[in-house]
């Protein structure tokens, strides 16, 4: 159906006791994709990454993910941090830091967690910790760089405002080089120029880094900018998939999503 | 005019006078428990005695004055009170640095010559003659012995870094190039560990004469004979090949690239003069302790800081409530029971406690994985609780395998360390009187690399993964970290400590009772380490040497007869003025401090492990 694709999501179902969150949810997403989920509250989005990311078990289906660095292998019931190593990262809806922690530790958390350094190591600044611990310097300095918060490098992550907050969380999860981006409201609690400025940096990351991005997202004019292609989400299921033009033009979507109050969903656009 | 105007006046109103009153009540406790000097068998304690003692009045006034500091602290956090200074109060600290610094002769000289007597008292203080204090004559003759010069290096050390400090920031003095250069710096190094040795070899005898550089003669005082005078050169020379190799390190890795700035406090100087001075002074003050300090300081106070520093890489690191820590303990102690031989069953072949010691960290370090694999899935009270059951089982097993361990009878004695090669020869012998400090000296030899190993494990990757995994542990999972792993990793480590620690124990004590190992012991380490400040090395060494010495302390000076039970009722008493007055502890570290203060603003979770939250994912 995709030519290329880094995942694929096959006839997946989670139930949590008698209430069923996905129901045979099918969809597959393109190597180097800027790919969008959207749906109304509760359809599922959220749900649809914990399964992703392993953090839930679905009762049901497949996730095959097509990484580059091995064959393609079925993740369900991985462990979530097996699942990173494999090259899935994400970011939370409500934003998750290492408050204690500054903003240039919580990315090198990310980046040194692929590293081989073991407790001895550690305790004795053996040669290979010192060699590692300058790369994750330079790598972590990267990604400050990239996420613009290289003055702010030294303050914890609790001073920081919101919208610095979001965007330490995407470099934090760039930290682990992932080849997949999960990105979960990024936008949610930011401003219009936050917005605009995240916008660029997710298109910089996809183009430039050549990331595939997965993007939930409750702001409708930034998935329409952004994305490529779009798959709605109803109740657990997928209700339409598409390019921003032809959701736009959905008679489904528009009842479920946008259909509520269709003149506030035309104020959106 | 009635009270209540008077209070109005006073700007107090009656939670304030509450509050005064259970500060006032607290000291009165305090001195009541406490009472006035007196010993064990003959507690002084009388009207008339009370009213005259310092001891008393000394806890009256701490109550008086943390009513007055509570109160104070209340109003100006309320905004209640303005303070009548418009310009921030200088600290003192900034005051003398200030002074010290200050270019004019007359401050130089004052300052040297306050230096130099400042150093001689100490000196003199910890000197040998004990019954003349301060008298001149013995004052001039501490200058006979060289223990003197290393008090005097450290005060003037103070000095410099105190001057250093207070300079600014531009206004940095390089050494001339030939004391940078490498050959320098080496040489220093080792010259430098040759005066250590000279002054704080815990070999040398506390009375030890310039006449005693002799390369024959008495071991004890022929200074050039004995083998710790290498071994302290050779470590100045690894100290100085170290410092020659950073500068050269400096030099060929570009000096343009960022770093982060560390949020230093004191400078390297500073660091390396506390370092000195704090390894001088813990070798130098025990040789004049009384016999019964110098155990004191081995069995309470460096058992229990080795035990605190293994624990607090459990709790303060990793955010893990382990309640039945002791089990490791006494898992160490009976392994070097069994390779000494003093148990019914034997071991395939006997050993000396220092080998002893590599077989008690496999069996400490196992057991915590074992252990740890299955619970450690488990989050906050539950490992609470799984632990707590542990330590218990450890306890009862040891009690009641009377033909393994037996049982409550106590074992038979225990083997001790000796060494036996060419040129060497020694064996502690835990009944021994003048055996206590060379265990104390064992246990510093113990210690003080732990202590470096865990600081540098705690700025490390695995430092800042336990970090991660304690403030959130979903979203380091989402960042590949293996939070069961570092856990497992974390009990690991602090079980090994602690099996180290039970070793030492263990041929200290001679035989070994099932009832040193009680659940109250893990809870008083616990204390030491909530005390001192989870997370913080200096922290929970400094909670760790106060409480194991104010429980020695108040065998002497309790007026209520004093039972070795009654300490948990101090301990339970510290415990919750900690928690009411300074929830961080004394000297928290960073990381939990902003942990706390997060807390505070509702941002995040801090409960008393600091464990993750457990918030809905979303």
């Amino acid at each position: 159906m995709i030519d290329d694709p880094i995942f694929e999501v096959t006839n997946l179902t989670l139930r949590f006791g008698g209430v069923t969150s996905l129901a045979d949810v099918t969809m597959a997403q393109r190597r180097g994709e800027l790919l969008s989920v959207i749906g109304p509250n509760g359809a599922g989005k959220t749900s649809l990454f914990n399964c992703l990311t392993g953090v839930y078990r679905p009762q049901e289906g497949s996730i095959t993910f097509r990484s580059t660095r091995r064959d393609p292998v079925d993740i369900v019931g991985w462990q979530p941090h097996r699942v990173n190593k494999l090259g899935i990262a994400r970011t939370f809806q409500t934003s998750r830091m290492f408050n204690a922690l500054t903003t240039f530790e919580n990315i090198k958390v990310g980046v040194e967690a692929r590293q081989k350094t073991g407790p001895v190591g550690a305790m004795l600044h053996l040669p290979r910790t010192r060699r590692e611990e300058r790369e994750s310097d330079d790598r972590t300095l990267e990604l400050l760089d990239l996420v613009e918060l290289t003055h702010r490098m030294n303050t914890t992550a609790d001073s920081l405002p919101y919208g610095d907050r979001r965007r330490l969380e995407i470099a934090r999860a760039l930290g682990t080089s992932p080849e997949l981006l999960l990105l979960d409201e990024p936008a949610a609690g930011t401003n219009p120029s936050e917005k605009l400025e995240l916008a660029a940096l997710i298109r910089k990351i996809n183009a430039e880094i050549g990331t595939s991005i997965l993007l939930i997202e409750h702001d409708m004019r930034l998935v329409m900018s952004l994305a490529e292609r779009i798959y709605v989400l109803n109740f657990g299921q997928v209700i339409a998939e598409g390019t921003p033009a032809e959701i736009q033009q959905n008679p489904d979507v528009i009842a479920a999503y946008l259909g509520t109050s269709e003149s506030e969903g035309a104020a959106n656009e | 005019m009635n009270y209540r105007e008077f209070l109005t006046r006073l700007r107090l109103n009656r939670d304030d006078l509450r509050l005064a009153i259970t500060c006032f009540a607290g000291g009165v406790l305090l001195a009541i428990m406490t009472g006035p000097e007196g010993s064990l068998q003959d507690p002084l304690y009388s009207v008339k005695h009370a009213l005259f003692s310092s001891h008393v009045w000394g806890f009256l006034i701490f109550g008086i004055a943390l009513g007055a500091v509570s109160i104070y602290r209340r109003k100006l956090r309320d905004g209640l009170l303005t303070t009548r200074r418009e310009t921030p109060r200088r600290s003192i600290r900034k005051s003398v640095a200030d002074y010290v610094a200050g270019t004019g002769m007359v401050a130089r000289v004052v300052t040297f010559v306050v230096a130099l007597v400042a150093a001689l008292l100490v000196a003199d203080y910890t000197g040998p003659y004990v019954p003349n204090k301060l008298s001149f004559h013995r004052i001039i003759n501490q200058f006979g012995h060289t223990r003197t010069y290393g008090y005097i290096l450290v005060v003037f050390w103070l000095l410099n870094a105190l001057r250093v400090n207070a300079r600014p920031r531009n206004d940095t003095v390089r050494l001339p190039a030939w004391m940078r250069s490498a050959p320098a710096k080496i040489a220093g190094g080792a010259l430098g560990g040759l005066f250590f040795a000279l002054c704080a070899d815990p070999w040398l005898p506390l009375s030890f004469r310039f006449k005693f550089l002799t390369f024959s003669g008495n071991t004890n005082h022929a200074f050039f004979h004995h083998w710790t005078t290498y071994l302290w050169t050779f470590a100045g020379l690894v100290v100085g090949l170290r410092a020659a190799n950073l500068e050269r390190r400096a030099a060929t890795v570009a000096t343009t690239r960022r770093r982060p700035a560390r949020k230093v406090t004191v400078s390297t100087n500073t660091r390396l003069a506390l370092y000195a001075g704090g390894m001088f002074v813990a070798i130098e003050v025990p040789k004049w302790l009384s016999p019964f300090w110098q155990e004191t300081i081995f069995q309470q106070i460096g058992i229990f800081c080795l035990l605190a520093i293994g624990l607090n890489v459990v709790v303060g690191f990793a955010g893990l409530l382990d309640l039945g820590y002791v089990a490791f303990y006494a898992l160490g102690a009976y392994t070097n029971a069994y390779f000494t031989n003093a148990l019914p069953i034997h071991p395939p072949f006997v050993l000396n406690a220092f080998y002893s010691i590599p077989f008690a960290i496999l069996v400490a370090m196992l057991s915590g994985v074992l252990l740890g694999l299955p619970t450690l899935r488990l989050r906050g009270d539950y490992l609470a609780i799984v632990t707590l059951g542990f330590g218990e089982i450890i306890y009862v097993l040891a009690s009641n395998l009377t033909n393994i361990t037996d049982g409550a009878g106590g074992t038979g004695a225990t083997g001790s360390f000796s060494v036996n090669v060419p040129g060497l020869h020694f064996a502690l012998n835990g009944q021994a009187l003048g055996d206590d400090l060379n265990f104390y000296y064992l246990l510093l030899a113990f210690l003080v690399p732990i202590l470096f190993l865990f600081n540098s494990l705690n700025h490390s990757k695995v430092g800042r993964s336990w970090a991660a995994i304690r403030e959130d542990e979903v979203a380091a999972n989402s960042l590949g970290i293996n939070s069961l792993k570092y856990k497992v990793m974390a009990f690991a480590i602090g079980a090994s400590t602690s099996g180290v620690a039970g070793v030492l124990s263990s041929a200290k004590l001679g035989s070994l009772f099932p009832s040193d190992f009680a659940v109250q012991l893990s809870i008083t380490v616990l204390i030491l380490v909530i005390f001192g400040g989870m997370g913080s090395i200096s922290g929970v060494l400094i909670g760790a040497a106060f409480i194991g010495w104010l429980l020695q302390y108040l065998i002497f000076h309790s007026f209520i007869d004093y039972q070795d039970a009654d300490k948990y009722m101090y301990l339970g008493a510290i415990l919750i003025l900690t928690m009411i007055f300074r929830p961080q502890g004394m000297l928290p570290s960073r990381r939990r401090q902003r942990e706390f203060h997060d807390a505070d603003e509702g941002l995040g979770t801090a409960d008393a492990m600091g464990a993750a939250s457990e918030g809905p994912l979303s």
